[in-house]
């Protein structure tokens, strides 16, 4: 179920989202090193994203989506410009707030699966379980993430396709209201990489998440409702999807 | 907006908390081992603070129960009802002065055959039995009744093994031992106020009753025990009165034409503090060592979570980036350590008031004679052995980890966990691949080896000591005679020597001094200090120019210059024993062949000095024995009373120090396991890796263990001799603490032996580790790829 996700109905490519945005990115700006040394990844980024939404993230090596993921995830922080989730300014919060607004507002996904290694699947996904005061139930969850049969391994037993979803599933699992995905299929197959968007647009549908995702990958924005293509740090193209094809029929 | 207030958990159990069990069982190798040192020196420890409180406890309470003296004083005559009197009732601004009794407690001294064979064995103090002062507990059998019956010291037969029922010969008299007891004012068998170690050996006190002190044919000790109205409160408040009671006690024995033979009040009789101080001594010590192994424990602890958290950086940086704060992170992974370290305390504490308890009893009845005692709650052992290593094991985690997670959530998970700002890798001159890997290495666990080093150094202090300690007592021993300034040293009862016994020591080839004991006002207990004149030629004290000394010029010994740090030129100031007069003499230089805090002066000087002085002595240096009547000698030195403290120490501790030696290894050993399974673990990765590229075990062993290798050996050598250096130190003040002086001794040969110690430990722990290396597999490095 798509909750506030875009219709279908609504074809054009450029047009805005309907939805209220409740994440804006205004001239983003950030660099790394000093004088000669100095690197502009991000120059005066902006865009929105509407609740419910899937937006991939599309650039390069070096394009910046990885930095401008980290700054909307609360772990990095601009040079200037702004964030706002829900009217709140991330950059005007200090290390407390930002970590209160990870813990209650965001789910991350990494490419790296980044599992506890002496915790089983299921501990695994508590683990996010306990951050939050009204989190999914999680025999569902576990179901949901094609997990039943696995949940009593441990990280070292399972396969990475497995891994990842146990990763998921501790992201999703304290209902963010933000799901925030670094390359989430970067250390996969073919196979199992689409197995993991469907379980990814899956929890969008259900779950009414929204999906910020950061890939190289071209042919997974046929699965998204909003597509920003960076380069150089800057926003090149922003395109919205009207009709999202499932994750499962993807091809690349 | 939701609020984004941090709501209780409400009794929710962190998920995190599961892994705590599970860490432990898999690394329960480290934690075992530490967990072991912390249960046993704990254990030790606390076993040590309740022992010594309780027996403490019980000392006290002897204070009470068997009405133990406040001082005592010896007369050359029996005093009268009314002298006695008299002396009690000295003017004192302290209260505790009115009440004060005084009670004949005659003694007799003879030599002791303990074993049938008619040749003396030692020496036995004689005491009459009374109900009024002194008494002794029973720890065996009962309290002499007839004439032929004897109660002896409890420590002195167990080492001599008399017990109830065996006979002894005191004097040439036959006597059966009835019980065996231990004396409230001869809790250590101190013969003489100045000797610097008890003697269980060849030293006893005994119990005989009216009639049978009768039998006994040497000379009545006329020996006084004085107790105040009140107990004094401190000992200033013991001295003061003490300086009252004495005052008093001189002008009462002048008045009365009695002289005054010996007086020593309680809180400078070692026979009655001696065990008691010891004890306190031991308890400080012991949790000395405690606190430095559980420091030396908690930053194992700390390199081995920092290695763990380093090992986890991105899981961590993903629990940050998914909203745990790094409070709760820094309580977890202190959570292992904390539990282990708490579990360890409570079990060791358990040990402690148990098992541990009746070793370390043991330990001291083994030295002391203790009366009976019942084992008392013991605060103080909680606080120490409990809440401080509690609290180090906190604090120094708490910093560390706090520290080490001092770090974005960025900075986790892109691994890059250095605190510096070095940007580039140390640069390292051309050597060959293999010198700078090893380097590399060593530099990258520097903290590791840092741990290591104040380890070693731990160890190589507990190791100078125990080989140190046997061979101090073993060079003292060899070195016994040289040390004597007469084979036979008579010390006479009185100034006036006898014309015909002056003749008869001429004949002899005695020859005579004159000797008075003072006291070195300053010292942290009393220090009696043997004051000589001596002849000009002596031929047993070759001092050149002793003669031709200035006025109040003299030579010290050697022992009074090391221990109090005198040099020639410095001034000495001296108290007399029974009165405020003090004397002060520039020392000119040391004599080297003489044991004991002395002075040396010419009689000439002496006279002059002491002219007042009632309490001079004279006495005679000979080659041989001389025939003097018993009444007339206070004392006599010959070597066995040189060495009898070192076959003491001996007895008493000499046969722990080999086990003590061992355990020291065996610590060094485990410490250094502890730290180098980090090194291994941390480096599991690349150790892998370099199998799959093709290296050989042995190439990666010597890639990963030569650096810590010579890191340990370098540690070793270096921490020897501070370590030494240390115990010598340490030495130092712990003498500061007694009468007398012996320096402590380690040549190079035993430092090369602590050093080999190590190293032999060291060498199973490189057994160990060359496994450890050997089978750490190939899919090791394709595991947790991240």
């Amino acid at each position: 179920m798509s909750g506030n996700a875009p219709s279908k109905n609504e074809s054009s490519e450029n047009r805005q989202p309907k939805n209220k945005p409740f994440l804006v990115v205004k001239d983003l700006c950030k660099s790394y090193g000093t004088g000669d040394a100095k690197q502009n990844v991000l120059r005066g980024l902006s865009f929105s994203v509407a609740q419910g939404e899937i937006c991939v993230l599309l650039g390069p090596s070096g394009s910046g989506k990885s930095t401008l993921l980290n700054i909307i995830g609360g772990i990095d922080q601009g040079d200037s410009g702004s964030v706002l989730f829900d009217g709140h300014n991330l950059t005007d919060m200090n290390t407390a707030e930002l970590g209160r607004y990870r813990r209650k507002e965001l789910g991350y996904v990494f490419q790296t699966y980044n599992l506890i290694g002496n915790l089983t699947g299921k501990e695994n996904v508590e683990v996010g379980a306990y951050l939050s005061d009204s989190p999914l139930d999680l025999e569902e969850l576990i179901n949901t993430l094609g997990l039943s049969e696995h949940k009593g391994k441990l990280p070292g037993q399972l396969s990475g396709g497995q891994q990842q979803r146990v990763s998921i599933g501790r992201a999703i699992i304290k209902n963010p209201r933000l799901l925030l995905c670094d390359e989430p299929t970067g250390a996969l197959d073919y196979e199992t990489s689409k197995e993991i968007l469907q379980l990814i647009q899956d929890v969008n549908q259900k779950y009414g998440t929204t999906i910020l995702m950061v890939t190289h990958n071209e042919a997974i924005k046929h699965m998204a409702n909003h597509v920003i293509k960076l380069r150089d740090g800057k926003v090149r193209t922003e395109t919205f999807n009207p009709e999202p094809i499932q994750a499962s029929e993807l091809e690349w | 907006m939701v609020d984004w207030g941090l709501a209780m958990k409400g009794g929710k159990k962190n998920p995190l908390n599961r892994r705590i069990l599970r860490e432990i069982r898999d690394e329960w190798v480290r934690y075992l081992l530490i967990a072991l040192f912390l249960i046993l020196t704990v254990g030790f420890v606390s076993g040590m603070y309740v022992a010594n409180d309780s027996m403490l406890t019980s000392a006290d309470e002897g204070v009470e129960e068997y009405s133990r003296e406040d001082g005592h004083f010896i007369l050359g005559a029996e005093a009268g009802s009314t002298l006695l009197d008299d002396i009690a009732n000295f003017d004192s601004s302290n209260n505790k002065a009115d009440g004060t009794v005084v009670y004949a407690d005659f003694f007799k001294n003879c030599t002791e055959d303990n074993n049938g064979d008619g040749t003396d064995d030692g020496d036995i103090r004689i005491y009459e039995k009374n109900d009024n002062i002194d008494k002794a507990s029973v720890l065996e059998g009962r309290l002499p009744e007839t004439e032929n019956e004897i109660a002896i010291d409890r420590m002195h037969a167990d080492n001599v093994g008399l017990g109830v029922g065996d006979s002894i010969s005191a004097g040439g008299t036959e006597y059966q031992i009835v019980g065996l007891i231990s004396y409230v004012n001869y809790y250590s068998l101190h013969e003489k106020t100045s000797d610097f170690m008890f003697d269980a050996l060849k030293f006893d006190v005994a119990m005989v009753t009216s009639d049978g002190f009768v039998r006994l044919d040497e000379p009545v000790q006329y020996n006084y025990a004085w107790k105040y109205g009140e107990e004094p409160s401190s000992d200033s408040e013991a001295k003061d009165l003490s300086q009252d009671f004495l005052d008093n006690l001189n002008t009462c024995a002048a008045e009365n034409g009695i002289n005054m033979l010996d007086y020593v009040p309680a809180y400078a009789n070692p026979a009655i503090r001696f065990a008691t101080d010891d004890m306190g001594a031991d308890k400080a010590i012991g949790g000395v060592l405690l606190n430095v192994l559980v420091v030396i424990i908690a930053f194992i602890f700390l390199i081995t979570t920092s290695s763990t958290i380093e090992k986890e950086s991105r899981v961590i940086g993903t629990l940050l980036a998914s909203g745990y704060t790094k409070r709760e992170l820094v309580f977890h992974y202190m959570a292992i350590n904390m539990i282990v370290t708490i579990v360890s305390l409570v079990i060791g504490i358990i040990l402690g008031y148990t098992v541990l308890e009746d070793s370390v009893v043991s330990m001291y009845y083994n030295s002391y004679s203790l009366p009976t005692y019942h084992t008392v709650w013991s605060s103080e052992a909680l606080v120490k052995t409990m809440l401080i290593p509690l609290i180090i094991v906190f604090f120094v985690n708490l910093i560390g980890i706090s520290w080490k997670m001092n770090h974005s959530p960025l900075q986790f998970l892109r691994h890059n966990l250095k605190n510096s700002h070095r940007q580039h890798a140390i640069k390292l001159p051309d050597w060959k691949f293999f010198r700078r890997f090893r380097v590399r290495v060593m530099l990258q666990n520097l903290p590791n080896y840092g741990v290591l080093f104040v380890g070693i150094l731990f160890v190589m202090v507990l190791l100078a000591l125990a080989v140190g300690l046997p061979e101090t007592l073993d060079q003292y021993k060899a070195n016994a005679s040289d040390l004597m300034i007469a084979p036979y040293q008579y010390m006479l009862t009185t100034d006036d020597i006898p014309q015909e016994i002056q003749t008869q020591a001429e004949d002899d080839n005695a020859e005579e001094f004159s000797v008075l004991t003072l006291e070195r006002p300053d010292s942290k207990h009393v220090e009696n200090v043997t004051v000589y004149g001596l002849q000009d030629d002596s031929a047993y004290v070759e001092i050149n120019g002793l003669g031709s000394l200035e006025d109040n010029h003299v030579y010290i010994s050697a022992d009074y210059a090391e221990k109090y740090r005198v040099a020639p030129g410095d001034e000495i100031t001296l108290k007399d024993k029974y009165s405020s007069d003090s004397y002060t003499f520039t020392v000119d230089g040391t004599y080297g062949e003489a044991s004991g805090i002395d002075v040396f002066m010419s009689q000439k000087t002496f006279g002059d000095v002491f002219k007042d002085n009632s309490n001079r002595l004279s006495g005679f240096f000979s080659d041989t024995e001389l025939d003097i009547p018993s009444s007339l000698v206070a004392s006599t030195i010959t070597e066995a009373d040189i060495t009898k403290m070192c076959d003491q120490l001996d007895h008493s501790m000499g046969g722990y120090m080999r086990y003590f030696q061992v355990l020291c290894i065996l610590l060094s050993a485990a410490l250094i396991f502890l730290l180098t399974k980090v090194i291994i673990d941390k480096n599991e990765r690349p150790i892998s890796m370099t199998k799959i590229f093709g290296y050989t075990d042995r190439e990666i062993s010597s890639l990963y263990l030569i650096p810590t290798t010579v890191c340990v050996v370098i540690s070793a050598v270096i921490c020897a001799f501070i370590g030494t250096g240390i115990t010598d130190m340490l030495w130092r003040q712990m003498m500061l603490e007694f009468s007398g002086w012996f320096t402590f001794a380690i040549n190079s040969t035993e430092i090369i032996e602590i050093i080999l110690s190590v190293l032999v430990g060291y060498a199973i722990v490189l057994f160990l580790d060359f496994g450890r290396i050997k089978h750490i597999k190939m899919d090791q490095a394709l595991k947790d790829v991240e």
